[in-house]
């Protein structure tokens, strides 16, 4: 009874586990998406509530075509779950499709992680706030431009398996019509990711210039320092530091062309780890030499310790029972067969008989058997 | 049409299914036989029947179904390997292959009283929770891929896998002939071994 009900207990144990854990706890990853994911899970009533997070917004309110600005996103705050992840959107609008900044004119040059989505994932620090930049060029097209910042995060616990989000109002820019002769970043020109360790050049192409200088300082410095900067006409190559690790760099490009000196937004040094070098066949080359050489290992283990014909001493089970066996009482121990037949006495009285001085009593001689002789 | 991912989802869930079921068993058969003091009513002869058959049929459904998983793994993948954690998957799904490849085969060779030598019960029963170590470690690593999530999270232990030793082909080709030479070696020219029959 006792045994059925801890089985019982235990089952009930694991789907309680199972219901602990939420869809996608590990995040989704960065990418290009609509308000609320364009209305998943997490844009249902009753799958979501509002976030008790505060978000702040801070972005030129007057931008030039086609020029970089920076929007400053500040969350702070949050309920979170326990891998402290939080979703930021960045939206041009809160339809549930064509929300990306992009389907407004925007293009997203770098967002908060290095890459160029308009929905990245970051781990909140202890302080529980976080400001995350992403830098866009402004839309070809002028006019006022609105901006929204969406957020998603969990709560721990989280018994209602709820998504929890918060929007903020429309951030309205106006884009104005960009001065001739303005020197920026190319129209087409995105930073490009670096592999974790290489110090290899960073491009940047730019339009209307005629010199650029360029100053980097890591994650937490107040002091830039210069780099190197080489190059002409459009395409430039500036010379950073290699990063290391979680090591996080950021550089600022000036545009200069004798009538303009334009000072551009912080951008962040993407990094990414080195490709991995092993291939589809090397894995499975080496999956099947390694389920081989345990298959072998194993198969003569069982060869080894099996009772293969011809291996000594194979079967002990007589000694095994006579080692487990208990003793026989006092008295009823079982004599061996020599001792028997030694402990009798021939008697000269009795011819043909043996004395049996354990059982006192009288045993025919089988050399020599009662009336032999007769 | 399903997709691979869903299909290898669905094997997935089969390969891992039938090899709980298979090891608990063998680890009750290998309980049973070496600590019959302990054991209670897992020791009994009729205990003893069921749940090594069990075993063997959960290890053979199991061997069975996992080249399938690996394949429609591989598939899912877009037969691409982009980092440690998945060409670890293949590493570790390979080694699984060959740890309950060895048990059934164990147990064919040498028929149901193989519990009944203590070494070889042993031998089987280690095979067996190794063999499912590494079938959860190659699920787990496929949770780790998709949801950032695996049930090892919940565990004290977890097995490299977030850097990947790459061997040469050419080193893994040798190792692969070895291993084929070994198993030719036991085979044909070992001593020959029967099914063990205490009757």
């Amino acid at each position: 009874m006792m045994r059925s009900r801890a089985a019982v207990l235990a089952i009930i144990a694991l789907l309680l586990a199972t219901s602990a854990s939420v869809a996608n706890p590990g995040g989704e990853g960065d990418a290009d998406r609509d308000f609320t994911c364009g209305g998943s899970c997490h844009g249902d009533p009753a799958l979501s509530a509002p976030s008790d997070g505060t978000v702040s917004v801070s972005v030129d309110s007057l931008v030039f075509s086609g020029t970089a600005t920076a929007v400053h996103v500040t969350a702070s705050g949050m309920s979170l779950s326990g891998n402290r992840l939080l979703g930021v959107f960045l939206l041009g609008s809160s339809n549930g499709n064509g929300d990306h900044p992009e389907d407004y004119g925007w293009a997203i040059l770098q967002d908060p992680n290095g890459g160029s989505h308009n929905y990245v994932e970051v781990i909140v620090p202890p302080s529980g706030s976080v400001t995350l930049t992403w830098v866009m060029l402004a839309p070809e097209q002028t006019g006022l431009q609105n901006l929204f910042v969406e957020i998603h995060h969990g709560v721990n616990p989280n018994s209602n398996k709820w998504a929890y989000s918060a929007l903020t109002r429309g951030y309205t820019v106006d884009v104005q019509p960009v001065p001739d002769n303005l020197p920026g970043f190319a129209f087409d020109w995105t930073p490009k990711m670096r592999v974790t360790g290489v110090d290899s050049p960073t491009e940047i192409r730019t339009r209307n210039a005629t010199s650029v200088t360029v100053q980097w300082m890591l994650e937490g410095e107040w002091l830039p320092h210069d780099a190197e900067v080489s190059g002409a006409g459009d395409v430039w190559e500036a010379m950073l530091p290699a990063t290391i690790g979680d090591t996080r760099m950021q550089y600022q490009v000036t545009t200069s062309n004798g009538e303009f000196s334009i000072v551009q937004p912080w951008l962040t040094v993407g990094t990414e780890p080195p490709p991995f070098d092993g291939g589809i066949w090397d894995a499975r080359l080496q999956s099947f030499a390694f389920a081989f050489l345990v298959l072998s290992f194993l198969v003569s283990l069982q060869t080894r310790f099996s009772p293969w014909e011809g291996r000594p001493e194979i079967d002990h089970t007589e000694e095994v029972e006579a080692a487990d066996a208990p003793p026989p009482p006092p008295g009823l121990e079982p004599q061996p067969a020599d001792d028997y037949w030694a402990r009798l006495v021939p008697s000269e009285e009795n011819p043909g008989w043996l004395w049996d001085p354990v059982e006192e009593e009288w045993i025919a001689d089988p050399n020599n058997p009662p009336g032999g002789d007769e | 049409m399903i997709g691979a991912a869903t299909f290898h989802a669905a094997m997935a869930g089969i390969v891992v299914g039938t090899l709980v079921l298979a090891t608990l068993c063998a680890i009750g058969c290998t309980v049973a036989s070496l600590f019959p003091g302990m054991a209670g009513r897992l020791a009994t002869k009729h205990m003893m029947e069921t749940m090594d058959k069990a075993a063997l049929v959960g290890a053979s459904l199991g061997l069975a179904f996992l080249p399938i998983a690996i394949l429609s793994g591989s598939f899912a993948a877009d037969n691409v390997v982009t980092n440690a954690l998945l060409y670890n998957k293949f590493v570790y799904s390979g080694l699984a292959l060959g740890f309950w490849a060895a048990y059934v085969i164990g147990r064919v060779r040498f028929g149901p009283d193989v519990w009944q030598v203590r070494p070889l019960s042993a031998l089987q029963g280690v095979t067996a929770v190794m063999a499912f170590l590494m079938t959860t470690m190659a699920s787990s690593i496929g949770g780790k891929l998709v949801r950032d999530e695996s049930l090892f999270d919940l565990l004290p232990i977890w097995l490299p896998s977030d850097s990947a030793t790459v061997l040469n082909p050419m080193i893994s080709a040798v190792l692969m002939l070895i291993g084929i030479a070994a198993l030719v070696v036991v085979f044909r020219l070992g001593p020959k071994v029967e099914r063990i029959s205490l009757d």
